[in-house]
């Protein structure tokens, strides 16, 4: 290192030095990070690796001469692709405990933040180069997973048994990801702000985390309207159910009157079919969410994520930049 | 270090321009949840002094560093740095500060730390900084996190020294050294700022570091300004008064002057005084030391305060430019 410190001449030396980069606040946050930096780029090659060779397992699968439905139960119990989808479930958790939370918790724990600020950078500029890092890097790592696990799995959809409004697929694909990914780290950089201690920063978020998946699973599935089909009673379902999530089901009347699926539920099928007589059931409706929805759904639930994210972000800029931590 | 470590002498700079003031305050006033840190402080830095900020503990000293270093916002009243507002950016590159932690980077290497330095502050005077470094022994490549406090505090002064400020705050910069590290770091400190004429505000619970350092004061209690004003003017203006007690108390007579403190051993009473006028013949008296002036003003903190000649923004003929 004392090569870098030669670099300097002394006062009215006629030569500006040559500057390696990365220079200024840029060199200070990868230095001060760069553990975490490194971890960031061994899940940038890691994990597109990963999801090529499941990838490639599970084309050897299907090109082995398993079709059709032995190919499903073949496949249902497929533990790499399980594997692959979890870890992709935990990694923006994983970075909103261990990168985001810490970021500025660290800095007020152990005084670092009262050593940048009396140089001769602004607060509001050190934050700033602090929040771009994290959320680049998270950002960057969140859309090139999720282009290559979203390739993968439309590849291999017919022979994967979850369903694509399960949170394994609806969450870790598409825009879904990297929203869910900078959400999270967002909210861990404000937790970090507000409290001073690394360690209680890093569990608030996770539970947060834990919190805000519990929400997520119960409001995904509400980001665009619901349809329904009506189609005759054992007449097997319309083509348009095929691929599609169902959210409810009925029974109806051929003028439109609905009863509970399980209304004509008797003992005996005799007693059914009377039930189903003297009502005048006579189609099947269903509620339900197309796949061709599934492109809006995630939009809109990225979107909202990333609103969130936005006024995260602004919040803990805006309240670090305005007065000393 | 001793005395002629001053470089200043008793001069003053009533109406300089706002640069002459390195510290200029007005009404600066502190409140945090538990209460007002520090009310009602006005008063003037002259540049280039080497200033004691002396007072008890929970007296406002770290308060109004912190203010001077933008690591607090003032609750009410106005504090300059070299004419310009304390919390400007503008004001950043001119003034260095060493909290009571002096925190570092415990993972960067000497070398990274003084980096940072280069990488942060456009004044950065890297020979400097690494000149210091090197006169410590302290290797460049190694950690932050495995050096001694002499040499954590060494390095922490390289960092600030290397950003060539015009004012160095430092809270309390000694007080985990050991006698051979804190006879070091005051000899570097003084030798750094008298060649620079670095204005330097020092609060300090040792006092004879300061007798020997400094050539100027300010002393706070209960988060009020007490004293303010140049070493060989402050001092001068009180007197020790030692003379026969009456029944058991100090002489009524001592009241005309302004009385700091008092004390009745036997039949004897011992005063400090700011005389105002002819002090009794019956009584002895004698010209204090700094030192027995600062521990009658901290044993007294409601002692009526004390500016002296430039150090009052609001005396006559000091009005602000």
């Amino acid at each position: 290192m004392s090569a870098v410190l030669t670099e300097t001449p002394g006062p009215g030396a006629g030569h500006a030095p040559r500057r390696r980069l990365p220079r200024g606040l840029a060199w200070l946050v990868l230095t001060q990070h760069r553990t975490l930096t490194y971890l960031y780029l061994a899940v940038l090659v890691l994990g597109p690796l990963w999801i090529l060779y499941q990838h490639h397992r599970m084309a050897g699968q299907i090109d082995a001469g398993i079709s059709g439905a032995d190919a499903r139960m073949q496949l249902a119990g497929n533990s790499g692709f399980d594997q692959l989808a979890a870890g992709l479930t935990s990694l923006p958790v994983l970075i909103a405990v261990f990168a985001a939370a810490p970021l500025l918790a660290g800095d007020r724990e152990h005084g670092t933040v009262q050593l940048v600020t009396t140089q001769s950078v602004t607060r509001g500029r050190w934050v700033a180069a602090k929040v771009l890092w994290c959320l680049g890097l998270t950002g960057v790592a969140g859309i090139v997973l999720s282009v290559l696990f979203t390739w993968s799995w439309r590849s291999h959809r017919e022979y994967v048994m979850t369903s694509w409004l399960d949170g394994q697929i609806f969450d870790n694909t598409g825009p879904v990801f990297p929203a869910l990914c900078l959400f999270l780290a967002a909210a861990g950089m404000t937790v970090g702000l507000l409290v001073k201690r690394q360690l209680a920063a890093m569990g608030i978020t996770f539970v947060f985390c834990f919190a805000v998946q519990i929400v997520w699973a119960e409001v995904r599935d509400r980001f665009a309207a619901t349809r329904t089909v009506s189609f005759p009673i054992d007449s097997g379902e319309p083509a348009v159910l095929d691929n599609a999530y169902e959210v409810d089901r009925w029974i109806g009347t051929a003028d439109g009157k609905l009863f509970g699926w399980g209304h004509c539920a008797e003992p005996t099928e005799a007693a059914s079919d009377a039930c189903i007589k003297q009502n005048g059931i006579v189609n099947d409706v269903v509620e339900y969410l197309g796949y061709d929805q599934m492109g809006a759904l995630q939009w809109t639930g990225a979107g909202i994520l990333l609103a969130g994210a936005a006024l995260l972000t602004a919040f803990t800029v805006w309240r670090v930049a305005r007065t000393p931590l | 270090m001793g005395i002629e470590g001053k470089r200043v002498s008793d001069t003053e700079l009533p109406g300089g321009p706002p640069g002459a003031w390195a510290l200029e305050a007005r009404g600066l006033g502190k409140r945090y949840r538990r209460g007002w840190a520090l009310r009602d402080c006005s008063f003037r830095l002259p540049a280039g002094r080497i200033c004691g900020l002396v007072g008890p503990n929970g007296a406002g000293k770290t308060t109004l560093l912190k203010l001077a270093a933008q690591q607090a916002t003032a609750t009410e009243g106005r504090l300059a740095t070299f004419g310009v507002p304390a919390a400007d950016s503008a004001a950043l590159p001119r003034f260095a500060y060493l909290g009571q932690d002096k925190p570092l980077f415990k993972r960067f290497t000497v070398a990274e730390t003084l980096r940072m330095g280069r990488e942060l502050n456009p004044r950065w005077d890297g020979a400097e900084a690494e000149r210091i470094v090197r006169a410590g022994d302290i290797p460049l490549d190694a950690r932050i996190g495995t050096l001694s406090g002499g040499q954590h505090t060494r390095v922490a002064f390289a960092l600030a020294f290397g950003k060539r400020p015009e004012l160095l705050l430092l809270d309390e910069p000694m007080a985990d050294l050991d006698p051979v590290a804190r006879d070091e770091m005051s000899g570097l400190l003084m030798a750094e700022a008298t060649e620079r004429g670095t204005t330097v505000l020092m609060s300090s619970h040792v006092l004879t570091d300061l007798e020997d350092m400094c050539d100027h004061l300010l002393v706070v209690a209960r988060g009020r300004l007490r004293l303010a004003g140049d070493v060989d003017t402050l001092v001068p203006a009180h007197t020790l008064v030692t003379g026969l007690a009456e029944d058991g108390r100090a002489p009524a007579a001592l009241d005309a002057h302004t009385v700091i403190e008092t004390r009745v051993q036997g039949r004897q009473f011992h005063a400090l005084v700011r005389p105002a006028g002819e002090l009794s013949d019956d009584w002895e008296t004698a010209e204090p030391s700094m030192e027995e002036v600062l521990l009658a003003h901290l044993r007294a903190p409601d002692a009526p305060a004390l500016l002296t000649g430039a150090s009052d923004p609001d005396a006559e003929g000091n009005s602000a430019a």
